[in-house]
């Protein structure tokens, strides 16, 4: 509505086809090439070969994605579950204490995930807690950086359900506790699986503070592909980042639908 | 009675404000000691001495001063760069519709969900020495070395970064941009006006609030990025993240790392404070 | 409830009545309430009689959602105590108060069908199955939705809704129901039927207290046994709705419920026992109920639009002369404003015989019944 002539707007979409081919799908597109070829010199690839995903599904490439997917499982379930109880808490208190508390829970979001790995080595290699190598560590510093993105995901939940819901609930009988899970958690469902995608997909591509703190036997995906990459092996690299990006947007997929069956169950 | 007694749950909000509390000992202990102990080990050196001497010295070293200088105009060209591109994708998106355009969008939307490493992957295979862009030139033009070579400078990094944060800021600007009253935009173009002063006088200001909101969002991510940084590898390109990696890892001078952290998180606390009061302020 | 009450109403007889609970009282006892040092409900006491509707109305802002609240045990009151049914309720929560509310959403479970909606209370009540299913139907039944039992609350239309939102609180036999603005979501159209639905309702279920919210005055008119008027906070006037539509105590509930003439007068003679009291507006003598009025004291002269009438008869042995100033024909009734020494009287009329000019001189006349006195400073 802004272009009306027809070649005005064949010259805008020109250019957007232009800008959005070299900057969002060539990037894909070549991962994906390279992932599938033996030599890349020229302009395009040379040979095709499954090789690479080979080598992934086994070995250490294989423990790559355990660790990653058992990771980012644990640390967003924890992290849901932290996240809503605080959302939940703070929001039965009210008031300016609470929003004060509110935006300290956001502040994980804004350090840099390499000092919050420093930070994690350097307090739990000493007494009274001492987790360095363990595999613990890793869901930690994964916990504490997406923390901040589930309770944001069901605040905002929260923030849209009319508290008359809950009053019209308590005062038909519900107690609190039935209220909570007949009631609240229902209507914030889409909310929850939602934080739960999005924490998943960032602990799946998280580095920095797992890069800072991971013991030798629980090397997650981008640790691994950063591993391969900088011993030159890019093909493989490409490979395991093809693997990554395929777990994360399935289980993206997959949560989607839960939540839309989920939601479709809840009404049949 | 007090006036407290007028909050919903009435005299229990003493014992109701301690059901946050299991969230937020977890913070404590896991976020918040760490952080302390930080600023603590920044003037502790490796014998817990009080050693201040040490840390003046790494806020004066070579390093440090390039690295935060790096970072500085890294992350303020990666998001010129981001606001500039998702704008223009925002407003193409939003207002010059094309079959498909929702999809895109989706589709664009899909990067904030992957890691940011491999956008420089990506860019290896593209840009690199041995890349598409440089094997292409080489046999059009029969060159015997490779031509492009800015992946491996700052440029390399910021146009990374603009890859994998331009989404952040589109994401608001499309929110922003279906808030627009599309009525007043072709009353505005019946009267004659033309595209660039609709823009500029109709749409822009209407989506100013989501355009700092999600601007002062990328300062913050492109100011603590990391892994674009560490897969491109080159020498010359280190920010205050990496470098509180090469200190803590590679060298194991954890004051330093420290030191140089604490800088970080106070810079990127900064950009938070500015980024929230931004959201509040314009309602984004 | 215990699983027993349950178990024991079902036995009751069936149809409407078995939707009842035990009527209750619901009492305020110097009851206020305020919001961070603000005072929103000044001190009140109130009490709503069992089986009764009292319809609690005010302009926006003067507190009666506070009211309802406390009642509900959302809010907790700064000084005073509830009491329902007899029983201090200020300290317990809500769920354990036996309430039902409606509020002006409906706030209907959107993941939940209409039955499951219903059923809610029961629910959380750990009622059994049977029971649940047999309520539910009734309740259905009572608000005629029988049909709509499986639909999700999106698939209603907004008097669909409301029906479903009384028949949920229906549904607990709540030994009060609390209303706030439950019509006023609705068309004009919608209202009308619904407060005559409402209305039936209630007689249908005579044991039901009902505490009414409503900004609405038409609405309180036509359902409610007594009305309390709530002004900042306060309580400025409460009696039975036909006493207090005829005899307002001042100047803010004469012109909150309906329209009024407040005509300024001067009190001739005192009160003789005789129930009738005579004042002078201006040059015009009148006689007024009344009763200890003292001689000489100001006061205004309520008198509604429609007790004014244009033709002398028997009944209406008051007159008063003015001007005609306007004249408004709308179809079934046609309002007049004239001025009569410098201040302006509304009248209704349904049937006009000759239709006056404006700027004509113009008789009204009033029954002595048909009109109360004001103090001037009653309200403030
Ligand atoms: N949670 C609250 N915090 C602070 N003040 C409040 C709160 N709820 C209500 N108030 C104030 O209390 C006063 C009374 O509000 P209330 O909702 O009872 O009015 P109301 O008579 O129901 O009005 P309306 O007809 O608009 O619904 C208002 O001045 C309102 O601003
Ligand atoms: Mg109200």
């Amino acid at each position: 509505m802004l272009v009306w002539s027809r070649s005005g707007k064949a010259m805008v979409w020109s250019f957007a086809a232009l800008v959005i081919g070299v900057v969002f799908l060539a990037p894909l597109a070549v991962i994906l090439a390279a992932s599938f070829a033996r030599q890349w010199n020229g302009v395009l690839p040379s040979g095709f070969t499954l090789e690479h995903y080979a080598e992934a599904g086994g070995g250490a490439s294989g423990a790559a994605v355990f660790a990653s997917l058992t990771t980012g499982v644990v640390a967003s379930l924890v992290a849901l579950i932290s996240g809503a109880w605080a959302a939940l808490a703070l929001r039965a208190q009210g008031g300016g204490a609470a929003r004060m508390l509110g935006v300290l829970f956001f502040v994980p979001s804004a350090v840099p995930s390499v000092s919050v790995g420093l930070g994690l080595l350097v307090a739990f290699s000493q007494k009274p807690l001492l987790l360095n190598g363990t595999t613990a560590i890793v869901v930690i510093a994964h916990f504490v950086l997406i923390s901040a993105f589930s309770f944001g995901n069901v605040s905002a939940g929260l923030a849209r359900v009319s508290p008359d819901f809950e009053e019209v609930a308590s005062c038909l009988g519900a107690t609190p506790a039935y209220r909570l899970r007949r009631v609240t958690l229902p209507l914030v469902a889409p909310y929850l699986f939602a934080a739960f995608g999005l924490s998943f997909a960032l602990s799946m591509g998280e580095l920095g503070a797992t890069v800072m703190v991971y013991p030798p036997g629980w090397v997650t995906l981008p640790v691994a592909i950063f591993g391969l990459t900088d011993r030159g092996d890019i093909f493989s690299g490409a490979a395991l980042t093809i693997i990554l990006v395929g777990v994360t947007l399935l289980l993206l997929l997959g949560i989607e639908r839960t939540s839309a069956i989920w939601a479709q169950a809840r009404n049949g | 009675m007090s006036d407290a007694a007028a909050s919903p749950r009435g005299v229990k909000v003493d014992l109701g404000a301690l059901w946050v509390a299991p969230p937020l000992i977890a913070l404590a202990v896991l976020f918040l000691y760490p952080l302390a102990l930080i600023a603590h080990a920044a003037v502790y050196d490796a014998t817990d001495v009080v050693n201040l001497p040490a840390a003046w010295a790494t806020l004066g070293s070579r390093a440090f001063v390039n690295a935060l200088f790096n970072t500085a105009e890294i992350a303020l060209a990666a998001t010129a760069g981001s606001l500039a591109l998702g704008l223009t994708l925002a407003l193409i998106i939003a207002f010059v519709p094309f079959p498909g355009a929702t999809f895109v969008a989706r589709l664009i939307d899909t990067f904030i969900a992957l890691p940011t490493f491999l956008a420089t992957l990506a860019f290896t295979f593209l840009y690199g020495s041995a890349g598409v862009l440089n094997g292409a030139l080489v046999q059009a033009f029969h060159l015997s070395d490779a031509p492009v070579h800015f992946l491996y400078s700052a440029w390399g990094v910021i146009l990374a970064e603009v890859t994998v944060y331009s989404p952040f800021v589109l994401r608001p600007l499309l929110a922003a941009f279906s808030q627009v009253d599309r009525g007043q935009i072709e009353a505005a173009s019946l009267l004659g006006a033309r595209p660039w002063r609709i823009v500029r006088q109709i749409i822009l200001p209407a989506a100013l609030p989501a355009a700092i909101a999600g601007g002062s969002l990328c300062l913050l991510l492109t100011v603590n990025e990391f892994g674009i940084v560490l897969f491109i590898g080159a020498k010359g390109v280190i920010t205050l993240p990496l470098l509180i990696y090469d200190k803590a890892i590679q060298e194991s001078d954890y004051q330093a790392a420290c030191v140089i952290a604490m800088v970080n998180v106070a810079l990127s606390l900064g950009l938070f404070g500015l980024y929230r009061v931004a959201a509040r302020r314009l309602g984004a | 409830m215990t699983l027993a009450a349950f178990v024991d109403e079902a036995a009751t007889v069936s149809g409407a009545a078995e939707l009842r609970g035990a009527a209750s009282t619901v009492a305020f006892d110097r009851v206020s309430v305020a919001y961070r040092g603000a005072v929103v409900l000044k001190p009140l006491t109130l009490e709503v009689a069992a089986g009764e509707i009292l319809a609690m109305i005010g302009p926006s802002g003067s507190g009666k959602t506070t009211a309802l609240r406390a009642v509900a045990g959302f809010v907790r009151p700064a000084g005073g105590r509830i009491r329902i049914g007899g029983a201090d309720v200020t300290d317990l929560p809500p769920y354990a108060r036996g309430l039902a509310m409606v509020v002006q959403n409906y706030a209907l479970f959107p993941h939940m069908r209409v039955f499951d909606n219903v059923a809610f209370g029961l629910h959380a009540r750990h009622a059994p199955k049977a029971l649940i299913e047999e309520r539910v139907a009734h309740a259905l039944e009572v608000v005629g939705m029988s049909q709509y039992a499986r639909r999700l609350p999106r698939e209603l239309s907004g008097g669909q809704q409301q029906r479903v939102a009384i028949a949920r609180a229906l549904a607990v036999r709540p030994k009060v129901l609390l209303l706030d603005e439950p019509l006023s979501a609705l068309d004009a159209q919608i209202r009308r039927s619904m407060v005559e639905e409402i209305a039936r309702l209630h007689a249908e279920l005579p044991d039901l207290t009902i505490l009414y919210v409503t900004h609405d005055q038409s609405e309180a008119l036509t359902l409610a046994d007594r009305i309390a008027i709530l002004r900042d906070g306060a309580l400025s006037a409460v009696g039975r709705t036909g006493d207090l539509y005829r005899r307002p105590p001042n100047r803010f509930s004469a012109e909150f419920l309906g329209r009024a003439n407040l005509l300024p007068v001067v009190v001739e003679s005192a009160a003789d026992g005789s129930g009738l009291v005579a004042v002078r507006a201006g040059e015009e003598r009148l006689v007024v109920a009344g009763a200890d009025e003292p001689a000489g004291a100001a006061r205004l002269l309520c008198v509604r639009p429609q007790n004014l009438t244009l033709a002398p008869d028997a009944a209406h042995a008051n007159r008063i002369a003015g001007v005609l100033r306007e004249i408004h024909w709308q179809g079934e009734l046609t309002h007049l404003v004239a001025e009569v020494g410098g201040a302006l009287l509304r009248v209704v009329a349904t049937r006009l015989p000759t239709i006056p000019a404006r700027g004509e001189r113009l008789e009204m006349f009033f029954s002595p019944a048909d009109a109360s006195l004001i103090a001037e400073d009653a309200d403030v």
